[in-house]
């Protein structure tokens, strides 16, 4: 258990001594907002309508930013070695490194998602929906992000968002959907409901497949 | 019957033993499907009767509907391999899905492509963001990732590994994407416009259509006994069997 908590000490601590990981995704997330009106249209009543799926959208876009982050210094460093060779539980420390991104990449875009609910005129019922939804959607991306990491270790290609982006339509869907049944006054908790499902459906899954992945990259 | 099949199913590993047999079989099976898919295609174009409602672009079917059905199929099945070669290590699973997916990928594209062509006519558009059809999409996106993944490692069996994972996660969320999508849709999409729309279809038409299926069916499993054959002659090239086999031809 004390190692654990020593990794997940570890993991902060490079998060937050590395500021380019949370800044990333943030920058990207504000540009992106703010560019939607101009590209679009600045009438509140068209912006309205779009503005679940944009913010959805760019939140699903800005974790591109950062899931290679996961495990890629690790992997040139050399310490995943460390890991994969110290006998303990992979998934577990997996799921820490998971838990230290989503942390420091999707938490501040989480947080930023209130204002752009202002700059889009995202009615303010939706602000609810839009938060609880982001809460439990993005570690299920998150897990997406780890497992495409894990496997294009290494690699600059386009694999690993072709791979992430196909497998997070579904919490895409549902998490629209509860934004825009709260609009139309529609009890939206069957949505929330099933994405903690998928979220619980898919956590050992990934996790058990993610640490399969990392084992590739060392035969 | 146990003794045999598991015997036959410990001969599938071998690549030699696999060589050999697709080798006698496939001229049979590459001269049954092809002329089954022309027989059924002179069949549904010119012989069968004329539909009611939606004249003779119906005639599409004859494509549209065994690419799509077989484009699932080979999904399935390669997921199937998927287990088989993360449980048991068999070599020839990896040959199998990554023989297969290129052929799933290219009857996805058919089948989109054809739905395409067939919707223009019919619903005056060549794109209905309808539950099936969004879902044939990323099932085809599915079949890319599996393409894609195949040449980002270097070792064959980290490759098929890889791959094997990536297909297994897909089909454990493709029901939930089709589900979703279904959700997703009741929301959106006009009720109105529906692929399942027609009547149950008369058996004039129907022979013909069940013959393009069998004969898609068979020429899938022709050309997966031929790429599989051309993936393992590139494994083993270096192999005394396959030598012995080439220098005898």
């Amino acid at each position: 258990m004390i190692y654990f908590t020593k990794i997940l000490k570890k993991e902060f601590l490079i998060y937050s001594r590395k500021s380019s990981s949370f800044i990333g995704p943030v920058v990207f997330f504000l540009i992106s907002i703010s560019l939607y009106p101009i590209g679009i249209s600045n009438d509140p009543d068209i912006l309205k309508n779009l503005a679940p799926g944009l913010i959805w959208i760019t939140v699903l876009l800005s974790t591109l930013i950062s899931f290679q982050n996961i495990f890629s210094e690790d992997y040139e460093d050399g310490s995943i070695e460390l890991l994969l060779a110290s006998g303990q539980n992979l998934s577990l420390i997996v799921l820490i490194k998971i838990f230290v991104n989503w942390v420091f990449s999707c938490l501040p875009i989480i947080i930023l998602s209130v204002f752009s609910v202002f700059l889009l005129y995202l009615p303010l019922e939706g602000l609810k929906p839009l938060i609880i939804s982001l809460l439990i959607g993005t570690p299920t991306i998150c897990l997406f992000g780890a497992l495409a990491g894990a496997l294009s270790l290494g690699k600059n290609s386009i694999t690993g968002p072709a791979l992430m982006l196909p497998l997070s339509l579904p919490v895409l869907i549902l998490g629209t959907q509860a934004i825009n049944y709260s609009l139309n006054d529609i009890n939206f908790s069957s949505n929330i409901l099933l994405l903690t499902a998928i979220l619980i459906f898919l956590l050992p899954i990934i996790l058990f497949a993610s640490v399969g992945a990392l084992k590739l990259h060392f035969n | 019957m146990f003794q045999i099949l598991k015997n036959f199913y410990h001969k599938l590993g071998s690549y030699p033993w696999f060589y050999k047999i697709s080798g006698k079989v496939i001229p049979f099976v590459g001269v049954f499907s092809i002329s089954l898919i022309v027989i059924s295609s002179i069949w549904g174009l010119f012989f069968s009767p004329t539909d009611a409602v939606q004249g003779d672009v119906y005639r599409i079917i004859y494509f549209h509907v065994p690419a799509v059905s077989v484009s699932q199929v080979i999904y399935y099945s390669i997921s199937v391999a998927a287990a088989v070669f993360l449980i048991w290590r068999m070599k020839m699973a990896g040959v199998y899905i990554k023989s297969l997916a290129p052929i799933g990928a290219a009857f996805t594209f058919i089948g989109l492509l054809s739905g395409a062509i067939w919707g223009q006519p019919t619903w005056g558009t060549w794109w209905v963001w309808d539950a099936r059809l969004t879902s044939t999409l990323v099932l085809f996106l599915f079949y890319l990732a599996i393409i894609g993944m195949q040449s980002t490692f270097a070792s064959r069996k980290s490759a098929d590994t890889a791959v094997s994972i990536i297909t297994l996660i897909g089909v454990v969320n493709l029901p939930i994407v089709k589900k979703s999508v279904d959700w997703w849709n009741t929301l959106h999409q006009p009720a109105s416009i529906s692929i399942s729309g027609e009547s149950s279809i008369s058996s004039e038409m129907l022979i013909p259509l069940l013959l393009s299926i069998l004969g898609v069916y068979l020429f899938v499993f022709f050309t997966g006994l031929l790429f599989m054959r051309a993936e393992i002659s590139t494994r083993e090239q270096n192999k005394e069997w396959f030598k012995k086999l080439s220098s005898n031809n």
